[in-house]
């Protein structure tokens, strides 16, 4: 049955009838290769109609591999996919789609210039005779989608002035009018926090019940164990095991992901306050914040937390000069009580800044790893005024072999690269500067657990040599273990700061989400 | 995890990625030498001394200014202006050199100085006024052409005698002015791969707001780049006077596009971030021996815009496939 029968109808794709089954999508040996990396050999996975399927796997494991290739984005080298009893051929998207299949991607393609209703609709707007909108009948189809959700949104508002969560929301009600059986969510948790996280897994339990499949992504186990019926693990481009949810306990899935046993996963170290690194001052910009203070210590770690949308990201951008405070000021006390006012000066004062999103802000994609890490020092790899091809090559050997980059050169673009290996990237090129503060913004968002332990280990390396770090995290289990400090953000200010003794899960949400009134300085 | 050392056996894989890189590259020359073995069959004037110094010298007018363009479009910008730029640096020049040796040196520095001052108006209308390249040099093309039709509708000035020598003076068989291109592409490559200013054009036009977040001096890169491509067409002015003789208001037009076009072919990409100086200078080679070869051939010249169109939906179409 895997070879093809010429003449036979490629409607949808599909080459021939093979009969209903009971499972909705069989993906069968499927292997593919880049450029002489094989990403996937002979992958099997298959879904029953109405289950959530958990695929996990660290970074580079080819979990997205595998889904672009559902989505007909990539082309399988070998394998097959049966789809609704049917071999499905090489299709083009919007066949895919018509066929029942969604996939909603980490980076959310929606556009943003138009309203909520028209994004749901987008290219299958209803239409009245002549082609004119149907605009009545798109919003009363939209509002029907999003109550069998049980969400509220406006409909009207433009894509650009929703939250990310908000825009994820729009995302699934997309999929859900496409008709789709299938959906696919690539780690849609990254971006969202709370009670947003619950919001989504009801949502998830509502499209099982109407017998919708979802196949999950996630680094994050937890979520894995909560919603998954079954999960799948992938490991070096390998299927690993696929095991019903209640064979699996947590310490078994996180060594089918990295092959060994992670004991320890927040790594600690004893040390003693520092001096007095940096101070903030009623910071105040024209985005959120409102009057934040902070002090920072040398050798600590301080954990921001805080909802999506509390302030916590411009509150990095802010003390990094990236946006213009309008109020109040960040002050490096060992430079001497240096400001500055652009990312510029605040590097050659010694900050450092991981961005949030990465690909938007942290890492030049198209170009290659060695401009990547060495963008910030080139100034200082010259003689007369010619850049030294040595020394350079020599930083990105030595990056690569201290956080363990795996890459196939220093010329490869880092678009290339897996989530966990762009962030070690974007963590290389800050180590060279030299900083005494780093602000990491969601340091492990995308990372897989066995880089995020890697990281972590960073983390703590950095501290013994006295540098201070500024940690934002949505993960509450991360800024518990990982923080020194925990500053708590509400609506632009903070909300409160708990020493790590008195610090739990409860207390942090409490302060995150209490009313504005009662948000006020602690 | 490691996927690293078994996968990445060198030679193969380095040989995939150098296709992949220049496939498109070499397409062009393939082309290039395609056209050439045409002209030699087809036409007898085609491989002689004389066409093919004619050749040299008209690519270097327009790959000189290409290379600038190139810069331009690697930081995910344009500059429409050069060709009307061209234009006034044509008539400034003849006009300050009045056909006097003497004058030859002021009307230089007026020249460049002129490049030098529309570029940075340029920088500072995109970097403090937040303008994009595309409008602000939209007008500059605009005014410029307009300021040099106001300067005069006729010919003006005059080169000197030295400056008219210059266009035919030759180092062995090859025209000076084609050597300068010569030493302006070793320059360019130079500069790209072993300044820091070269790889911050391709920090901006990668991202600008990584390069920004990167501490990279994104408005001086800007005013920078804006200025070496003005420079670029004010000595092509300075060369046009030196065939033409005179300051002819007719020169300039169109070269903007023309150079654009030969960046494209060449494989940069108008969204800025990559850059190829061995394709922008396949690009000037195709558009200059195309050009020639349809005259050699005696092909209508309203055609020949017609096949010029054609390459570029071809060289375009050509890099799309490769980049998927």
């Amino acid at each position: 049955m895997t070879k093809a029968v010429s003449g036979a109808p490629r409607r949808f794709g599909c080459r021939f009838s093979l009969g209903m089954s009971e499972y909705i999508l069989e993906m069968r040996n499927i292997s593919k290769s880049f450029a002489g990396v094989q990403a996937l050999k002979e992958v099997s996975i298959r879904c029953k109609p109405g289950l959530v399927y958990g695929l996990v796997g660290e970074n580079g494991a080819g979990k997205s591999t595998l889904m672009k290739i559902l989505a007909g984005a990539y082309r399988a080298d070998a394998g097959e996919i049966i789809y609704k009893g049917a071999i499905r051929d090489q299709a083009s998207t919007a066949e895919i789609i018509d066929s029942g299949i969604s996939i909603i991607y980490q980076e959310l393609a929606l556009v943003r210039q138009m309203s909520v209703a028209e994004n749901i609709f987008l290219g299958r707007e209803p239409r009245k005779r002549l082609g004119v909108l149907d605009l009545k009948l798109l919003h009363e189809r939209s509002s029907a989608l999003l109550e069998r959700l049980g969400i509220e949104l406006d409909l009207h508002l433009p894509v650009s002035e929703l939250t990310i969560a908000q825009q994820q929301l729009v995302e699934i009600a997309k999929a859900l009018s496409q008709n789709a059986d299938l959906i696919v969510m690539d780690e849609p948790s990254a971006i969202l926090a709370g009670s947003e996280l619950d919001q989504l897994f009801r949502i998830i339990e509502s499209l099982k019940s109407q017998g919708v499949t979802v196949i999950y992504i996630s680094h994050r186990l937890e979520e894995v164990f909560r919603i998954a019926d079954e999960v799948t693990v992938l490991k070096d481009g390998e299927l690993v095991a696929t095991r019903p949810i209640g064979e699996l306990d947590r310490a078994t899935l996180v060594e089918f992901m990295v092959g060994r046993p992670l004991d320890e996963v927040f790594p600690q170290t004893e040390h003693e306050q520092g001096e007095l690194v940096l101070v903030a001052e009623d910071v105040s910009t024209d985005t959120i914040l409102a009057g934040v203070s902070l002090e920072l210590y040398a050798g600590e770690i301080l954990g921001i937390a805080g909802m999506v949308g509390s302030g916590r990201t411009e509150l990095a951008r802010a003390l990094f000069g990236a946006d213009p405070l309008t109020g109040g000021s960040v002050q490096l006390v060992a430079r001497g009580k240096t400001k500055w006012g652009s990312p510029a000066q605040a590097i050659s004062a010694g900050l450092a800044l991981v961005p949030e999103d990465r690909k938007a802000h942290g890492l030049f994609t198209a170009l290659s790893v060695r401009i990547n890490v060495t963008i910030p020092i080139l100034p200082s790899l010259t003689r007369l005024g010619v850049l030294k091809r040595a020394a350079e090559d020599e930083i990105v050997r030595e990056a690569q072999a201290r956080l363990s980059i795996v890459m196939s050169s220093s010329d490869q673009e880092t678009q290339f690269l897996s989530g966990g290996n762009q962030q070690k990237v974007v963590l290389a090129k800050w180590l060279e500067t030299d900083p005494n503060v780093i602000i990491l913004d969601e340091p492990t968002r995308g990372v897989d657990v066995g880089a995020k332990f890697e990281i972590y280990k960073l983390m703590r390396q950095l501290n013994d040599r006295g540098i201070a770090i500024v940690m934002i995290s949505s993960e509450l289990p991360e800024i518990i273990g990982m923080s020194d400090r925990i500053l708590v953000m509400n609506d632009g200010r903070i909300a409160g700061e708990l020493a790590r003794e008195e610090a739990g899960e409860a207390r942090i949400i409490e302060l995150a989400t209490m009313g504005g009134s009662e948000a006020g300085q602690s | 995890m490691n996927l690293g050392a078994s996968l990445f056996d060198g030679k193969s894989k380095g040989r995939a990625v150098f296709l992949r890189r220049n496939g498109p590259i070499i397409m062009v020359y393939a082309f290039i030498l395609l056209l050439v073995i045409i002209g030699i069959t087809q036409s007898e004037r085609f491989f002689t001394e004389r066409n093919l110094t004619n050749v040299a010298r008209q690519s270097a007018f327009l790959g000189i200014v290409a290379l600038g363009q190139m810069l331009v479009i690697l930081t995910a910008g344009i500059d429409l202006s050069v060709g009307s730029l061209v234009k006034v640096s044509i008539l400034v020049s003849a006009i300050v050199m009045n056909g006097e040796s003497g004058n030859v040196l002021p009307a230089i520095i007026a020249t460049l100085g002129l490049g030098v001052l529309v570029g940075l108006i340029h920088g500072f209308l995109i970097n403090e006024l937040r303008i994009a390249p595309f409008i602000v040099t939209l007008a500059s093309l605009v005014i410029l052409r307009g300021v040099g039709l106001t300067i005069s509708s006729s010919p003006v000035g005059k080169a000197s005698r030295e400056v008219m020598m210059f266009y035919v003076q030759k180092i062995g068989p090859v025209p000076v002015i084609a050597w300068m291109f010569f030493v302006l592409i070793v320059l360019t490559m130079l500069l790209l791969r072993y300044t820091v200013f070269g790889k911050y054009l391709y920090a901006v036009g990668g991202n600008i707001e990584v390069a920004r977040l990167s501490g990279v001096p994104i408005k001086a890169v800007r005013y920078g780049v804006y200025v070496l491509c003005s420079l670029t067409a004010a000595v092509t002015g300075l060369l046009w006077l030196s065939r033409m003789g005179v300051g002819d208001p007719a020169i300039g037009d169109g070269i903007e596009l023309q150079t654009i076009t030969a960046v494209i072919i060449g494989g940069t990409s108008l969204f800025g971030g990559r850059a190829s100086v061995l394709g922008t200078l396949g690009g000037v080679l195709l558009l200059g021996i195309t050009a020639n070869l349809l005259v050699m051939l005696g092909v209508n010249q309203f055609i020949q815009g017609l096949i010029q169109g054609l390459i570029i939906v071809a060289a375009v179409a050509l890099y799309k496939q490769e980049g998927d």
